[in-house]
């Protein structure tokens, strides 16, 4: 048992910590990015002119339609015969960039849509342009009804983050396979591993909830769990 | 008419939707100071009348002056000072459910008007005291009730300086007892000479404030004239036909 733990603790936590650390590195621009891409898409499928949401109906179509890990094979593997030659960290960061982004629209385009018509006529009637209404009255309403929505997005994006390894990017899972193959133990590291991600899954939650509590506002409010 | 030139006029307004006429040729003036009211059964185009004027609806033909300057449509900077001037209230009061009282009626004179944040506030908190909210300022629309709801809405036009006010059928969400707070604030709205075009069911309200009225029906301003005449005397069998009914159910409204 002792020398179980001080395994772990010698072979095991350094490496994982790295791969933990890589894996966060890969995840916050990804969110980031994906939240952006996802608002800029959400919004033009619904007030972009006819070109925009054609546009943006079709980044969708293919960046949620396309499995991840082949998008991620393509940035990285298919790329360089164009004369691209992205890093393993570059081309997952963006590979799971237009991927999150094409589901958050969904959310943020679902949130848009079930704000009623009057807040856009209300905004106009006092002089707004239609960007600035959609910005200033539209946006900060339908963010506060996508959040859960988004937040379930971002707890998955944690988990797909692994699928980095298929692209030679080292993160947790990444570690943890290669530990586990070099001392072939795989139930001990493997549950280590799913441990970490269940971890941080729950941090972001925690993080996730204190953010609704903190922009919600009375008519915005959701049940408490 | 002491004065010629008309703040507000319409002329000749045509609107379908899809196959359905909505309205056939409305054409209307107000002049400063003037209040009237249209009247008419629903579906006759009164509140598409209103959102034509506004442009919140795009009309198919026809032509809105502003101070004998024609608006177009298309200029999208004179469309958005053209509608500062011209409040509109709503039937269902559409206050920006994520802001406060006062931010409801501070976000157009900052993000708009381009005031400072603290002379915005000083204004907003100004109109907000006028309709009686002095301490309801902090409260979310979630937390207001209908009639106050509106009397904000009034406050965020009134915010912005309009020249004219186009009401919608601002009491018809309200109960019996909000009504009136409503109607007061219009009362003192029209007690500083505010110019309003009202569209309303409140007749009794509406015949003691109005100068003209006109009857719609079918797309179309049927009759106009003063309350009485309206009211008691119409020319057309159709508005005798609509007042009657209306002027039994509003005996005793204020």
């Amino acid at each position: 048992m002792i020398e179980e733990l001080l395994f772990i603790r010698q072979e095991v936590a350094p490496e994982l910590i790295a791969g933990l650390w890589m894996s966060i590195q890969l995840i916050i621009p990804s969110a980031v990015c994906g939240l952006l891409i996802g608002i800029v898409i959400g919004t033009l499928r619904v007030y972009g002119s006819p070109g925009l949401k054609g546009f943006a109906g079709i980044y969708v179509l293919f960046f949620r339609g396309f499995p991840l890990l082949v998008q991620l094979y393509l940035w990285y593997f298919g790329l360089p015969r164009i004369g691209i030659y992205l890093s393993p960290f570059a081309a997952s960061v963006i590979g799971f960039s237009l991927c999150s982004g094409a589901y958050q629209s969904e959310y943020i385009r679902g949130a848009l849509q079930s704000i009623r018509k009057g807040q856009l006529l209300a905004a106009y009637s006092i002089g707004f342009s239609h960007t600035r209404a959609i910005f200033s009255i539209l946006l900060p309403q339908a963010v506060r009804r996508a959040l859960p929505g988004c937040g379930n997005e971002l707890i998955y994006l944690i988990k797909y983050s692994s699928l980095a390894y298929m692209v030679t990017c080292i993160e947790l899972t990444g570690k943890g396979s290669i530990l586990a193959n070099f001392h072939f133990k795989y139930l001990e590291i493997f549950i280590i591993v799913g441990a970490i991600y269940l971890l941080l899954v729950s941090v972001v939650s925690v993080g996730l909830n204190y953010l609704e509590d903190r922009i919600a506002v009375p008519g915005f409010d959701r049940p408490k769990i | 008419m002491a004065e010629k030139v008309p703040v507000l006029s319409v002329q000749d307004v045509h609107k379908q939707f899809g196959d359905t006429p909505v309205l056939n040729g409305v054409s209307l003036d107000l002049f400063r100071g003037d209040i009237k009211v249209v009247i008419g059964p629903s579906g006759g185009g009164k509140s598409t009348l209103l959102h034509c004027i506004n442009f919140l609806v795009k009309m198919d033909a026809g032509n809105i002056y502003l101070n004998d300057t024609r608006i177009d449509q298309s200029r999208k900077r004179e469309l958005y000072a053209y509608r500062q001037k011209v409040g509109m209230i709503f039937q269902d009061f559409n206050l920006f459910d994520h802001l406060d009282a006062l931010h409801n009626v501070m976000i157009g004179l900052v993000q708009v008007r381009k005031l400072p944040r603290s002379e915005a506030r000083q204004r907003a908190e100004a109109e907000l005291e006028r309709v009686g909210l002095k301490d309801h300022m902090a409260k979310y629309p979630a937390e207001l009730s209908g009639g106050q709801k509106q009397r904000v809405s009034i406050a965020r036009a009134l915010a912005m300086e309009p020249e004219v006010m186009l009401l919608d059928e601002p009491t018809s969400a309200l109960d019996p007892e909000l009504i009136g707070e409503v109607h007061e604030v219009i009362r003192a709205m029209a007690a500083l000479g505010m110019t309003m075009l009202l569209v309303t069911h409140e007749i009794g309200f509406a015949s003691t404030l109005a100068k003209e009225i006109y009857f719609m029906d079918g797309g179309r301003i049927l009759e106009q004239g003063p309350p009485q005449k309206i009211l008691f005397d119409a020319e057309q069998a159709r508005t005798r036909e609509f007042c009657s009914k209306i002027g039994r159910l509003n005996e005793n409204s204020d």
